[in-house]
């Protein structure tokens, strides 16, 4: 074909619309990979919360009852509000934990980048096995701390069988672990900050905390608020660390939504009524998710 | 690939392509044409998933090489307890085909069953008529169950032999024989009072040691207590009864005097910390299930060899132990159905039994109990507790729901060391309620 005769035919093609489909035809196939791996199983998660299942078994269309059940359930409503405690307390030890030494790392000095290193050792490991060592240094009777209480003169040290102490003690090995990720970020967002305004502070006489609080915090607040709503999205979906270590006990003293709902859909076959828990946590994590990106929005940077 | 080519051109990619594709299709058409693949020639194909337990570890080591000389190729899948159910039951309601043959707890049976996802064992074959079997065990393994209540829709439906009877397991007291010098314990109070007196003689620090974890647990613990207490679970209506005046009373004796008795920490025991304190010499007494009470005479897992002996669990009205075995079942999907169901004929027959006595575990067949040389000596005080009285727990697929509700009762209960029988009540406001709604009172 002549080089005329090819400008001919794309002539005919772009009039067919073809330069107009050409992007959704490139589209498509990822697309079609959204929609098998993402749509499909959210909307066959919402079918699913609007029935009602016997023994493994469809048996019927039940509309929001599942969901109307869920608040009636003292279980569901309880395991929310230890969800919400856990969150709320490990996301703010980490985040200040994480900005300490995030600041402290900031300098530089002899071994820093061996120290930057090192701290973020305990992210990498994976969660199940962080649970296995917790569960070895909480065990009351040849854990670690036991052994450290003994050699002091003291007594066992029982975490994991006190309702308090356990969910201290969850949050503890939540913040040993995530710790990492708070200072990885906010190290990043300090590296980037402008160094006239610090130099400019200095000369006017301010001190170190002076400096900090008018200076590093305000223009830090948008790295801030992303780290704090990443992690706390993470932390509501907490599961593997709790099961291992404390199946949701003593009680239901860390019993996180995420293990209420695995026991409800694999544990009690209540495949409706696990759907509609899910959709329902789904719901909450998203308005809170959406709330601090609002609140990101209006803040900006200082 | 320019190298390729500099070398003469010997290998082009046309040929490699040709190459690639007889390597990947050539293992494909090895069987088609009649070859045999290694598994293939190995004998006929099982793949068994268990859940770890001590109590199947006599089959796993003495067993399976009988099997595998019988012709049977045998794949033994472990999995840990905890996972086990869902991921069977996700295989076989999914028709994933993954498994032959479940070693399933017998609680789960009624799950298995009302889901109707396993083959009917009568039918394939397997005889229930025959009286060798322990006929407590055996009924085990029929859905909907021949006695007692049967939930909604199952009704009339006639019983199936979904299941059999594996290997027997129970709860038996373990308890030192230094402490109490004259025999088993027969009472609960003889076991915490003569338990004291050898926490006086320094011979031990707790009189007892149990599970106190919320859930599964502490429920087993607590199961034999309340079983000689007289308690009983529901009536044949499934009416809550076990918040019964008797029910009330064991759970009281639990969470109060034997806490009292046991070590510091037992509300966070599982097994491996009661074994701990039983196998390491700081308890008097247990009551455990075989796959750990074994352990008492293996000095690579106790310190205690030679000082602990088993008996029949303590009586208050009766001396009645939680029986739970590993029973098997066929899934639909299967796919070497006639090899397990030829598996479990050749493994539930008297002579493999007997074997399977010699090498340890409690067998499912009377006979088997009179072999000679039996691989332990708890078998023996296994047969003596059966006679005694063992029961299963209740033939229900909601079963797990229902232990785990009283399971965080209980555990509420022994974490304040008192109001056991308040923790009953409690749960059993939770237990009609979660019944009713799935339509048990209808």
């Amino acid at each position: 074909m002549s080089a005329i005769g090819l400008g001919k035919g794309r002539a005919r093609l772009q009039g067919a619309g073809l330069d107009l489909a050409l992007p959704y035809l490139l589209l498509a196939p990822s697309v079609l990979v959204v929609m098998g791996v993402l749509v499909y199983p959210l909307w066959d998660g919402l079918r699913a919360s609007a029935r009602a299942y016997r023994y493994g078994a469809v048996i019927g269309e039940i509309g929001f009852q599942n969901y109307l059940a869920l608040w009636s359930d003292a279980q569901f409503r309880n395991a929310l509000w230890v969800t919400a405690r856990f969150v709320a307390l490990s996301v703010a030890i980490e985040t200040v934990l994480g900005l300490a030494l995030a600041l402290f790392c900031l300098r530089e000095f002899r071994g820093v980048r061996l120290l930057r290193t090192v701290l973020i050792v305990p992210m990498v490991i994976t969660p199940v096995v962080v649970a296995i060592v917790f569960r070895l240094i909480y065990a009351g009777d040849v854990g670690m701390l036991t052994a450290i209480s003994q050699a002091l003169g003291g007594g066992q040290v029982h975490i994991l069988g006190d309702p308090v102490r356990a969910f201290i003690g969850i949050v503890a090995l939540d913040v040993w672990e995530w710790t990492p990720l708070m200072f990885l970020i906010l190290l990043a967002g300090l590296q980037t900050l402008p160094v006239e305004p610090f130099e400019a502070a200095r000369v006017d006489g301010a001190g170190a905390w002076r400096s900090f609080v008018d200076h590093t915090l305000p223009m830090l607040r948008p790295v801030l608020a992303v780290a704090i709503v990443l992690r706390a999205i993470d932390a509501f979906g907490t599961f593997d660390q709790v099961f291992v270590l404390t199946r949701g006990g003593p009680g239901e003293a860390t019993r996180l939504i995420s293990l209420y709902g695995y026991d409800a859909a694999f544990k009690f076959q209540q495949t409706g009524y696990a759907a509609a828990l899910f959709v329902t946590v789904g719901l909450v994590v998203l308005a809170f998710a959406l709330a601090a990106v609002r609140l990101l929005r209006r803040v900006g940077p200082a | 690939m320019a190298g390729l080519k500099d070398r003469g051109g010997a290998v082009s990619r046309r040929a490699l392509l040709r190459g690639g594709a007889g390597l990947a299709i050539g293992p494909l058409l090895i069987p088609a044409l009649g070859g045999s693949m290694p598994a293939a020639a190995a004998g006929r194909k099982v793949v068994i998933g268990a859940f770890a337990d001590g109590g199947l570890t006599p089959f796993k080591e003495k067993i399976i090489p009988l099997a595998k000389a019988e012709g049977f190729d045998v794949e033994f899948l472990e999995d840990e307890y905890g996972v086990t159910l869902e991921k069977w039951f996700a295989d076989a309601q999914s028709g994933a085909g993954q498994y032959d043959l479940f070693l399933l707890d017998d609680p789960w049976v009624p799950q298995f069953g009302a889901a109707n996802v396993l083959q009917d064992l009568g039918a394939d074959g397997i005889d229930a008529t025959d009286k060798d079997w322990i006929g407590s065990m055996l009924e085990m393994g029929f859905w909907p169950p021949r006695q007692g209540p049967r939930v909604k829709g199952f009704e009339a439906a006639a019983p199936t032999l979904i299941c059999v009877p594996f290997v027997g397991d129970l709860q038996t007291l373990t308890y030192r024989s230094d402490v109490y010098a004259g025999g088993a314990p027969q009472s609960w109070d003889e076991v915490i009072a003569r338990g004291k007196e050898g926490v006086a003689a320094g011979k031990i620090k707790y009189p007892v040691v149990f599970r106190g974890v919320s859930g599964n647990p502490i429920v087993t613990s607590w199961y034999p207590i309340f079983l000689s207490f007289g308690g009983s679970f529901f009536d044949d209506k499934w009416n809550v009864t076990f918040n019964s005046e008797a029910g009330k009373a064991s759970a009281d004796f639990f969470v109060g005097a034997m806490k009292q008795n046991a070590p510091p920490g037992v509300v966070e025991f599982d097994s491996d910390q009661e074994g701990a304190s039983i196998l390491g010499g700081e308890a008097g007494a247990i009551v455990q299930y075989s796959g750990n009470a074994v352990k008492a005479d293996d000095p690579q897992q106790s310190k205690m060899v030679g000082k602990l002996d088993f008996g029949v669990v303590p009586k208050k009205a009766s001396a009645i132990a939680q029986m739970g075995i590993f029973i098997a079942g066929v899934p639909k999907s299967a796919p070497n159905k006639a090899n397990a169901v030829a598996f479990l004929k050749w493994f539930t027959s008297p002579q493999v039994q007997a074997k399977l006595a010699q090498a340890g575990s409690i067998p499912v067949k009377r006979s088997a109990f009179g072999v000679p040389d039996p691989g332990n000596r708890l078998i023996p005080v296994a047969l003596k507790q059966l006679d005694a009285g063992a029961l299963p727990r209740p033939r229900t697929p909601d079963w797990a729901k229902v232990e785990e509700l009283l399971g965080i009762e209980l555990n509420k209960a022994l974490q304040a060391g008192s109001g056991g029988g308040a923790a009953l009540d409690a749960a059993a406001v939770q237990v009609k309620a979660y019944l009713t709604e799935a339509g048990y009172y209808k």
